[in-house]
């Protein structure tokens, strides 16, 4: 950001607000622009990644190559498709919600770092705030079902707020080990700090409980199987977006896939280093192309960690609601708690893995 | 409890939630009423009646050779099995016997066509749980059965191949081979699905203690097959009334729900049962391939009486027989005439569904999902 500033103050000789604005410009439509393309290709890794665990091909035919094209025709259709609303919702509701929805995960991608100094704002409180604005999405999805005026859709909302919310408690603790460790919440620290003492995920014993707890509660923070209760097809149709279609309906798209993807990114920044290699040190290289391969080496991290995710959906049955919310309350929160609390206890005396020796 | 002012326009009711027709969960066009309070169902009620298409009226109307592929479409899942029991009543009304080596044939043709239907219960059972992946690897051996139904009968899905005197074309032996050769492939196969589906931690939390049907409730209800033997009543008309003779002379278990999860007759026992009785099947064609008799494959008095319509004695005959999904059974009532006055099918899916308005009240929605699924309902025989 401060960058794109000074460039443009330089270059141009613009400054103030008109500065400031071309740089909100630039960066907003930057971050569009990558969640755009980001959603189109997991969406079509998603269908092949499901096709080849059940046995088929998926998409071959659109634009020649494994259909690498299907998700932009998918995208095209679903732009030209007729603009529906059900008589009996209540419009404006009905309007808001996919927006609203899309924000919540959109303004959490302003936060985070995609290699060292590739970031629109460091936020002091990185950390927080994606998992704090994250929680917008939920006013969203009420919104949704209870504006389409459908049971279906209801029953997907209230499903949705239940656990959407339910299941913040077990990220938000989960995530407070590794920002224990470091002592931060700024996404930059824990980069630098994994540069200096290794993958934070081999820090101490307790740091991969840590990591499952936060990786499990982030599929349910996305609504992913097995926690995929608010669109639960064979029970409720398609839950809290029955009645959307077109534009809107992939906006609701968009939003879990770009949650998707905040989510094994902030696995891959808090515990698996991050834009870091054990064995490579970036940080003498020129400035772009240490930039170019710490992003790349983020993406793959992240990536592997949203295939993770895809092969758990297409692998495990749904689970039933109180059995996630039990999941959530009886195995989650206190796992988390322990880590928490063991952190806390092995970082003062120094501990690392057996108490007392390393 | 909580006593809301007149007032207030904030009060809670009932939410009546109408589950189907066009449901991805009812398995074809059944409609089930709920009422719910929260996720939990606190009444229901069965709506039937949506494919409804005259079946039996229809059977009173042609003559009886041309009833058979009527009855493919009832149970159009196994619609060999359907054949066969039809087949089983207008001979027995006929007073005539297949030949051997048709019997023979009908036997792996009906078990294969037993694996199917099951196949394809288990991957729905699968879907109707979230997981989806099983689906399709029940369908790639489905194909592989369809392919093989394909052969003599010449149609993957409604066969009109068993008919009355016998069977429709010959088999040969390369056939029996092809048949042995997928018995191994399935064996294989069998316990890909158990990995996946049936020994997940998941699957058995969602299926095991839902929708238990105790034995006596079972027996109350009429249901048959898996429905009956899942709550632990080892009753299966092949071992029990052989309907056809290689049936007495084969060895295979009845496999019987043991409330391995939990209690007896709940769903994961009804899946398991299914399970099990794939491999049954199997075990079943295993034998019955070798022991295929050379012979007409087709009764000559009854093929020559195809020429004309048949016109049996006035009389009647009742025959049941033991479909993947129950007893099916067919009472035909002949006044001597070229079509029945009476021809009256009973439906397995029809008697095992009136069971479910027990099973749902009280259960979440999930479960009630889980439980229509573990019943493994054909709305075509429900409806006929």
């Amino acid at each position: 950001m401060e960058t794109i500033i000074s460039f443009v103050g330089e270059q141009f000789g613009l400054e103030g607000v008109l500065a400031l604005s071309i740089a909100y410009a630039v960066c907003i439509g930057s971050l569009l622009g990558f969640i755009t393309v980001y959603a189109m290709f997991a969406i079509w890794m998603e269908r092949k990644v499901a096709a080849h665990i059940q046995v088929r091909y998926g998409p071959m035919e659109t634009g020649a190559w494994h259909g690498w094209a299907q998700s932009v025709a998918d995208a095209v259709k679903l732009l030209f498709k007729e603009d529906l609303i059900p008589r009996s919702a209540n419009k404006v509701m009905f309007l808001a919600a996919p927006a609203v929805v899309f924000c919540g995960v959109f303004a959490g991608f302003i936060a985070i770092p995609f290699a060292a100094g590739v970031q629109i704002v460091d936020l002091d409180l990185g950390v927080f705030f994606i998992i704090g604005i994250a929680a917008i999405e939920v006013i969203g999805v009420i919104m949704a079902g209870w504006a389409s005026n459908s049971k279906y859709s209801l029953f997907g909302a209230v499903r949705e707020a239940a656990q959407v919310v339910s299941y913040e408690i077990p990220t938000a603790v989960a995530l407070l080990v590794p920002i224990l460790v470091v002592g931060s919440f700024r996404l930059g620290d824990f980069n630098a700090f994994q540069e200096e003492h290794g993958w934070l995920i081999f820090h101490n014993v307790w740091m991969p409980i840590a990591a499952l707890c936060y990786f499990i509660s982030s599929l349910a923070g996305c609504k992913r199987a097995p926690f995929d209760l608010p669109e639960a097809e064979s029970e409720l149709v398609s839950g809290f977006h029955t009645e959307y279609s077109g534009m809107r309906f992939s906006f609701f798209f968009l939003e879990e896939y770009a949650s998707m993807f905040v989510a094994a990114l902030l696995v891959s920044t808090l515990f698996f280093g991050g834009w870091t290699l054990p064995f490579l040190d970036v940080t003498s290289w020129p400035y772009g192309l240490a930039q170019g391969v710490g992003m790349a080496v983020l993406l793959v991290k992240t990536f592997f960690f949203i295939f993770v995710q895809m092969w758990l959906r297409w692998t495990l049955p749904r689970m039933r609601v109180d059995q996630v919310m039990g999941l959530g309350y009886k195995y989650l929160v206190p796992w988390g708690f322990a880590a928490l609390v063991g952190t806390a206890v092995f970082e003062y005396y120094g501990w690392r893995f057996v108490p007392g020796v390393f | 409890m909580y006593a809301v002012e007149e007032k207030n326009d904030v009060f809670t009711e009932e939410l009546k939630l109408n589950l189907g027709p066009q449901h991805p969960s009812t398995h074809g066009v059944l409609r089930v009423e709920l009422k719910m309070d929260g996720e939990i169902i606190t009444a229901s009620r069965c709506d039937i009646g949506y494919l409804h298409r005259c079946a039996e009226k229809i059977g009173e109307n042609v003559t009886y050779l041309q009833f058979t592929p009527y009855t493919d479409r009832m149970d159009y899942l196994a619609s060999m099995n359907n054949n066969l029991a039809w087949s089983l009543a207008v001979e027995k009304l006929i007073d005539v016997e297949a030949p051997e080596r048709a019997q023979w044939i009908r036997v792996i043709v009906a078990e294969l066509n037993r694996i199917a239907s099951h196949l394809i219960a288990f991957g729905t059972y699968g879907i109707d749980i979230g997981a989806n992946t099983p689906f399709f690897y029940a369908f790639r051996e489905r194909e592989s059965i369809m392919a093989l139904l394909e052969r003599p009968s010449g149609a993957r899905m409604l066969y009109n191949y068993i008919r009355p005197g016998g069977v429709g074309h010959d088999v040969d032996d390369q056939w029996l081979a092809d048949v042995l050769a997928f018995c191994d492939e399935f064996e294989r196969r069998w316990k890909e699905y158990n990995t996946l589906l049936t020994n997940s931690h998941i699957f058995i939390k969602r299926t095991a203690n839902i929708g238990v049907i105790p034995k006596d409730v079972a027996l109350a209800y009429g249901c048959t097959g898996p429905v009956l033997r899942g709550s632990g009543v080892k009753w299966d008309l092949r071992r029990d009334v052989p309907y056809l003779k290689p049936y007495d002379e084969l060895e295979f278990d009845v496999p019987v729900g043991e409330g391995t999860h939990g209690s007896l007759g709940d769903c994961w026992d009804r899946y398991w049962v299914r399970m099990r009785e794939m491999m049954e099947s199997i075990r079943i064609i295993r034998q019955a391939c070798p022991r295929v008799p050379d012979g007409p494959f087709m009764d000559k008095k009854t093929s020559g009486m195809y020429k004309t319509p048949l016109k049996p004695k006035p009389g009647e005959a009742y025959v049941r027989c033991e479909n993947p999904r129950g007893e099916l059974g067919f009472y035909v009532v002949s006044e001597g005439g070229t079509s029945p006055i009476r021809c009256r099918t009973r439906a397995p899916s029809f008697c095992n569904l009136a069971v479910l308005d027990v099973l749902l009240p009280g259960t979440m929605i999930a479960d009630g999902v889980a439980i229509i699924g573990s019943l493994d309902i054909v709305l075509g025989e429900v409806d006929r």
